[in-house]
C-alpha cells in the first residue's frame, strides 16, 4: 500500500462518519493502518460504534504510603553547575507527601478497543507539555492518548536541553532545545503506536534528568497526584482491566491486584475503590 | 570489565546459533586481531574465517534464529511462551535457511534467498548464502550483532533487531533508506571494525541491504513479541492476525515512511561552492557555533574536539541498558547480556576518522541528524523539532570539525588523506 491510497482512504473514512456528535454516541479508536494514521491529522482515524444507552462511570481513589518513606536522595549534579547548582534536585523515584498519598502511580485501562466517550474525547487537551525547568523535567511523569494528543516539549532554562527517548517499535528521539529565552526552544512530537507501559525519557547532557510517559491509544489513564488521588474519568459501560504501574517496580503488585491487574465492572456508578495502601516492600524498599 | 565475562549465560552465546560447534569458534576468538586490522584487508579475513569456522563442520545442521533474550532472565519465560513466540516468527518469516516475507511486508523474497541459508551455490550455480559467508561472524546468524569475534570489536557490531541504525540520511528517527545501507556495505564503517564490501556485485550488495532490513523487520516483530507475550501475557495460542495487525505491519509501516515520504524525512546535503577565503571564513563561523551553549558540542566533544568533553560517561542504547545505577546492578545485569558493557566515547576530531564517512556530505548528515542510537543528538529540523541550527550553521559546523582533522596527528592525516576526508582548496569544500 502506498502513503497516499492510504491517507486518503483513511480522510475518507473520517469524513464519512464526521456527523454532528450526540452526548450518547462513543468513538472508538480503530486500528486501521498505521500508514494511513501516521500521514493524517492528528484526530486520526475514528469511526463510531453503536451509541450506548448508558453513561459509564468514573474510578477513583488515592494511594498511601504505610511506613516511613525513605529520604529523597540528593543527586549528583555536576554538569552546569552555574546554572543547576543551585537547584534542590533529589530523587523523584518515591514522592509520599505529608499525608502519606504516592505521587506517580500509573492507572490505566489494559483492556483493547476501549470505545471513547465523546465528551472525554473532547475535553482532552490537544498537548500534553514537558517543560526542562531548573534543571530537571517537569512534570516527572505524562501519559498521552497517541490518537488526538502531541507532546509539547519546551525548554525553560539558561542553558541547552536534551530529550531523548526511544519508544519500544517506535521513532526514537534525540532533540536538542536551545536555551531560553530564544529562538528554537520548543518542539513537539507524535507517536505512531500505542504501549502497554510507560518509557523512560532522558537528558543526554544532564544524566540525572528523567522523566516518564506513558503513550496510550485510548485516554483511559490517569497519574496519581502528590496527595495519591486519582481518577480515571468517564469510562464506559462494560468490565475493563485495569493496570498499576510505579517506576520503581514497574507492574505494580498488590493484594487484589495481581501484575498490578484488576478487572473491574463499570454499570452508570461512579466506583470509589478508597485508600488502597502500599506498603515499603510494594515499591521494591528492603529487598 | 572481564570480571564480568565468566558470569554470562552461555544460552546467549552466538556459536550456539548453529555457526559453529563453540569450541571452535572460541578458539578463532582468541587468534583472531583487533577490529582496525580486520577493516584493512576484509576480503582476505573473511574467507580465513569462514574456513577455519566450518572447518571442523562434517554434518550440516540447519541453524535457528535464536530468542532474543538480551537483558531478560531467561527463567523469567516460560517454555509456553517461548515455544508460541518461536513457532509465530517462524510461521511468519521462515529460518535463517528459509526466509518467508509476511504478506504486505516490504521485502523482497527472491533478494533474502540469495542472501540467506548456508554458504554454498544452487544448482543454477548462482551463489548463495552471502550474509553467512560475509556478515554473521561479526553480526550473528540471528543479525544480534553477538558473531564470534563481536566481542574482540570496539564499537560492537550492530545488533539489527531494534532496527536502530547511526549512518542514515532520514531526519526523525526515520529507518534507514536502502540507499543508505548500500552506501555502508560500500564504503564500510571507517575506525570500526565494519568493513567495505565494495568488490561485491552490485546484485549481491542488494541481497545483503534487503537481509539486514529482513532481520531487523523480524527483530522489530520479535521484541513486540516478547513484550506482548511475556511481560503483559498476551493469551496462547497466539491469533495471527493479532500479531500481523499489531506486531508486524506497524513495523513494516516505520520502514516505509522515508522512502515514501522523502521529502519530509530525508535530508539531501547541498554543499556550497566555497572559494579558499570563503573556507576560512566558514571554519571560523563554525567555531564561534562549535562553542556556543546552543548544541552544546563542547559538552562530549570538548573545547578543541579531541572527544574529551565534561560527558564522561556515556553509552550507545545496546549498552545503556547494561549499566546499573551502583557497580553490583551493573555487575548483576552483566549476566544477561551477550557482549559486556562497552562506553562509547565522542569522537576525537583530530583523529580524522570519521565512522559515517569523512566527505563534507557525510560530516553534514551526522551533525544534522545526529546519530541514533547514541547520545549525540540531532542540531537539524526535523518533522515537529526546529533545530538548534539551520543548514548554513550546520555547514559551517562541518569545515569547522573538518579543519580539525586536518590539523591532527600525522597517522590521524594519513588515515584523512586515505579515506577521502581532505578539506584543502584543491579536494572538498573548495570544490565541486
Ligand atoms: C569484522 C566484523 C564485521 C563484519 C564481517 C561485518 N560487519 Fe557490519 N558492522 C560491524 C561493526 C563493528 C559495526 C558497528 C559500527 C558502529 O557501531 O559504529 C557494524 C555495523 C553494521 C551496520 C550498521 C550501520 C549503521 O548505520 O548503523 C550494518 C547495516 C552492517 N554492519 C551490515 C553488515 C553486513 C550486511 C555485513 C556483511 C556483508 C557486515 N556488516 C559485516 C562489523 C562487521
Ligand atoms: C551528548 C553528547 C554529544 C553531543 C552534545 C554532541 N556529540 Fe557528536 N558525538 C557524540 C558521540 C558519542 C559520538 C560517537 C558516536 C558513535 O561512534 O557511535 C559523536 C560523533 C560525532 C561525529 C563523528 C561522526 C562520524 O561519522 O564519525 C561528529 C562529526 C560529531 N559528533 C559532531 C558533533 C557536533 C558538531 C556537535 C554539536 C553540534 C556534537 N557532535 C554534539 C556525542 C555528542
Amino acid at each position: 500500500m502506498d502513503s497516499a491510497s492510504g491517507s486518503e482512504s483513511g480522510r475518507q473514512v473520517f469524513r464519512k462518519h464526521t456527523r454532528p456528535w450526540s452526548r450518547r454516541q462513543w468513538l472508538q479508536a480503530t486500528g486501521a493502518p498505521l500508514v494511513a494514521a501516521t500521514s493524517l491529522p492528528l484526530m486520526a482515524p475514528w469511526h463510531y460504534v453503536a451509541a450506548s444507552e448508558h453513561y459509564g462511570g468514573s474510578v477513583r481513589g488515592r494511594f498511601i504510603f504505610r511506613g516511613t518513606p525513605p529520604e529523597r536522595k540528593k543527586l549528583t549534579v555536576d554538569k552546569d553547575v552555574d546554572c543547576c547548582g543551585k537547584f534542590d534536585i533529589r530523587d523523584e523515584s518515591l514522592m509520599v507527601d505529608a499525608g502519606g498519598g504516592v505521587a506517580n502511580v500509573y492507572i490505566y485501562v489494559r483492556s483493547r478497543d476501549v470505545p471513547v466517550c465523546v465528551s472525554v474525547a473532547e475535553s482532552s487537551a490537544r498537548q500534553v507539555v514537558l517543560d526542562n525547568r531548573d534543571c530537571i523535567f517537569k512534570p516527572h511523569c505524562l501519559a498521552i492518548w497517541r490518537l488526538r494528543q502531541e507532546l509539547y516539549i519546551v525548554n525553560s532554562d539558561p542553558i541547552a536541553q536534551n530529550v531523548a527517548f526511544a519508544p519500544l517499535g517506535d521513532l526514537p528521539a534525540n532533540i536538542v532545545l536551545a536555551p531560553a529565552p530564544g529562538d528554537n526552544t520548543e518542539a513537539t512530537w507524535r507517536f505512531r503506536r500505542g504501549q502497554s507501559q510507560p518509557f523512560d525519557i532522558r537528558c543526554n547532557y544532564h544524566p540525572w534528568e528523567k522523566a516518564y510517559l506513558l503513550v496510550r491509544d485510548n485516554p483511559y489513564f490517569a497519574i496519581s497526584r502528590d496527595d495519591g488521588r486519582f481518577e480515571l474519568a468517564g469510562l464506559p459501560v462494560g468490565r475493563w482491566e485495569l493496570q498499576l504501574w510505579h517506576e520503581r517496580v514497574g507492574h505494580l503488585q498488590l493484594p487484589e491486584w495481581s501484575q498490578g491487574r484488576r478487572t473491574l465492572t463499570i454499570t452508570g456508578e461512579d466506583i470509589d475503590l478508597g485508600d488502597i495502601p502500599l506498603l515499603p516492600r510494594d515499591v521494591g524498599i528492603g529487598q | 570489565m572481564f570480571a564480568m565475562k565468566h558470569n554470562r549465560v552461555s544460552n546467549h552465546k552466538d556459536t550456539a546459533d548453529g555457526l559453529s560447534p563453540k569450541a571452535d569458534g572460541s578458539a578463532t576468538r582468541r587468534a583472531w586481531p583487533p577490529s582496525f586490522q580486520i577493516a584493512s584487508h576484509p576480503m582476505v579475513a573473511w574467507a580465513t574465517v569462514i574456513l577455519l569456522i566450518l572447518g571442523g563442520c562434517s554434518s550440516y545442521k540447519p541453524p535457528d534464529f535464536k530468542l532474543n533474550l538480551e537483558g531478560r532472565d531467561p527463567a523469567t519465560v516460560k517454555p509456553v511462551q517461548r515455544e508460541a513466540i518461536e513457532e509465530v516468527l517462524t510461521v511468519l518469516f521462515g529460518t535463517p535457511d528459509d526466509p518467508h516475507v509476511p504478506s504486505g511486508v516490504d521485502l523482497d523474497l527472491a533478494l533474502l534467498k540469495k542472501a540467506a541459508g548456508p554458504i554454498g551455490r544452487d544448482f543454477t550455480g548462482n551463489e548463495r548464502g552471502l550474509y553467512r559467508k560475509h556478515c554473521a561472524v561479526c553480526h550473528g546468524i540471528s543479525g544480534d550483532g553477538a558473531g564470534p569475534i563481536a566481542e574482540m570489536l570496539n564499537p560492537y557490531p550492530r545488533d539489527f533487531r531494534n532496527g536502530v541504525f547511526k549512518y542514515t540520511s532520514v531526519a526523525g528517527g526515520a529507518k534507514p533508506l536502502r540507499s543508505d545501507l548500500l552506501r555502508t556495505l560500500n564504503r564500510g564503517l571507517p575506525g570500526t571494525g565494519m568493513p567495505s564490501f565494495s568488490p561485491l556485485s552490485q546484485e549481491d550488495l542488494a541481497a545483503l541491504v534487503e537481509y539486514v532490513r529482513y532481520l531487523s523487520i523480524r527483530g522489530e516483530t520479535e521484541l513486540f513479541l516478547l513484550r506482548a507475550v511475556v511481560d503483559e501475557n498476551e493469551p496462547l495460542p497466539l491469533r495471527k492476525q493479532f500479531v500481523l495487525d499489531e506486531g508486524v505491519r506497524p513495523v513494516d509501516a516505520m520502514w516505509r515512511l522515508a522512502e515514501e515520504e522523502p521529502e519530509k524525512y530525508v535530508v539531501v546535503p547541498q554543499r556550497p561552492r566555497l572559494s579558499p577565503e570563503e573556507l576560512a571564513a566558514a571554519i571560523e563561523r563554525g567555531k564561534t557555533l562549535y562553542q556556543e551553549t546552543r548544541a552544546q558540542c563542547t559538552k562530549c566533544h570538548g573545547p578543541e574536539g579531541r572527544g574529551d568533553g565534561s560527558e564522561s560517561e556515556l553509552y550507545d542504547d545496546w549498552n545503556k541498558l547494561k549499566k546499573g545505577i551502583t557497580e553490583e546492578q551493573t555487575h548483576q545485569l552483566a549476566r544477561w547480556f551477550s557482549l559486556p558493557l562497552q562506553p562509547l566515547r565522542p569522537r576525537n576530531f583530530e583523529d580524522g576518522l570519521f565512522h559515517g564517512g569523512g566527505q563534507p556530505e557525510d560530516i553534514y548528515l551526522r551533525i544534522y541528524l545526529g546519530i541514533p542510537g547514541t547520545p549525540m543528538p540531532a542540531a537539524g529540523p526535523a518533522p515537529g523539532t526546529p533545530g538548534v541550527f539551520q543548514s548554513q550553521e550546520i555547514w559551517d559546523l562541518t569545515s569547522y570539525v573538518l579543519s580539525l582533522s586536518h590539523r591532527g596527528t600525522e597517522t590521524g592525516r594519513k588515515v584523512a588523506d586515505r579515506t577521502g576526508n581532505k578539506l584543502s582548496s584543491e579536494s572538498g569544500m573548495a570544490r565541486e
